[in-house]
């Protein structure tokens, strides 16, 4: 026989190999299904929930935690507890996001005793204003982020993160 | 960073950031009696490093737990899992079990063996506070190393 790849095994080869390839595609959705019916994500832009009362909130930044079901990029599949920093300026609710605009650890309100008034990030000492606005000279480059917020029967909604609009 | 192929090109291009290198060992006990509670400990475990991974993200890399069963010879396992991990070479490298008997072993790296609590039960909200209890012990472990020069 000849050592040439005829037309035939050519065609079969690569129908294998995009079959193969659909097939694995098509049957990582089919297992996450199999293992988390119940975590399907309902609707993206669904507004969540939080127990807290807006009346309540002050100019101070508090935490607040909210639970998304089903991390997806984690190692380990687990529901993440999302956290929030929020604060009245006014009457306006602000909800801001407390991942580091550095490389996305979790910043702190007033983490760091030199500076009470400000966001501070442990990993390297990055540091954000109560607006999110990252002070020059530490390693973050841009604002943290700002969850979209909503108010319903007095208590407080939190929707996606979108870039900072107060900077 | 998880040891996923997005984080680890963040890792390759943020390596003077991303220093920490943290190991869960996992035991995973394979005699019926034991697994119950062997399952829980991993649980623990994995939701520990988890946790800590999105504190940390910036700079710990959370690599993917070694397990080992019950039988498995962990001196010769220490052994080569250092020589191993020295070739990564991160800064830091911080290895986290709930199985104390890695706590009388040598290793290149700082071990933090952790009692586990079963957190199966718990509905969301005590299982986060309990997590946040147990990161807020391990913490001094961490920012000690860190700050040593
Ligand atoms: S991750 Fe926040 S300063 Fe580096």
């Amino acid at each position: 026989m000849s050592k040439k790849v005829s037309r035939r095994q050519f065609m079969s080869y690569t129908l294998m190999g995009v079959g193969g390839f659909m097939a694995s595609g098509m049957l990582m959705p089919m297992v996450r299904f199999a293992i988390d019916p119940v975590l399907q994500t309902k609707d993206e832009g669904d507004f969540i929930h939080t127990q807290h009362k807006v009346d309540e909130l002050s100019e101070t930044p508090i935490r607040i935690d909210f639970t998304i079901k089903d991390r997806k990029d984690a190692w380990y599949k687990s529901d993440v507890s999302n956290t929030a920093w929020v604060y009245k300026n006014g009457d306006t609710v602000i909800a801001l996001s407390p991942v580091c605009k550095h490389l996305g650890c979790t910043v702190n309100w007033g983490g760091d005793e030199k500076h009470p008034d400000q966001f501070f990030c442990p990993c390297h000492a990055g540091r954000y204003m109560k607006n999110g606005d990252n002070v020059k000279g530490t390693p973050p480059l841009g604002p943290l982020d700002e969850f979209d917020v909503k108010v319903e029967d007095g208590f407080l909604y939190l929707g996606k993160t979108k870039p900072n609009t107060l900077v | 960073m998880n040891w996923t192929a997005n984080d680890m090109d963040t890792y390759l291009q943020q390596r003077e950031y991303i220093d920490t290198l943290i190991v869960p060992l996992l035991k995973v006990e394979t005699k019926p009696e034991n697994m119950k509670s062997s399952s829980s400990s991993s649980e623990f475990l994995m939701h520990l490093t988890t946790f800590i991974e999105t504190q940390f993200k910036g700079r710990m890399m959370l690599m993917p737990p070694f397990a080992y069963t019950q039988s498995m010879d962990l001196t010769e396992m220490a052994a080569t899992l250092s020589q191993d991990l020295s070739v990564a070479s991160f800064k830091y490298v911080f290895f986290l079990t709930t199985d104390s008997k890695w706590t009388s072993i040598e290793m290149d790296g700082e071990v933090i063996w952790l009692p586990s609590i079963p957190l199966e039960s718990m509905d969301p909200q005590l299982r986060k506070s309990i997590i946040e209890d147990q990161l807020r012990q391990v913490l001094p472990r961490f920012t000690e190393k860190w700050s040593e020069q």
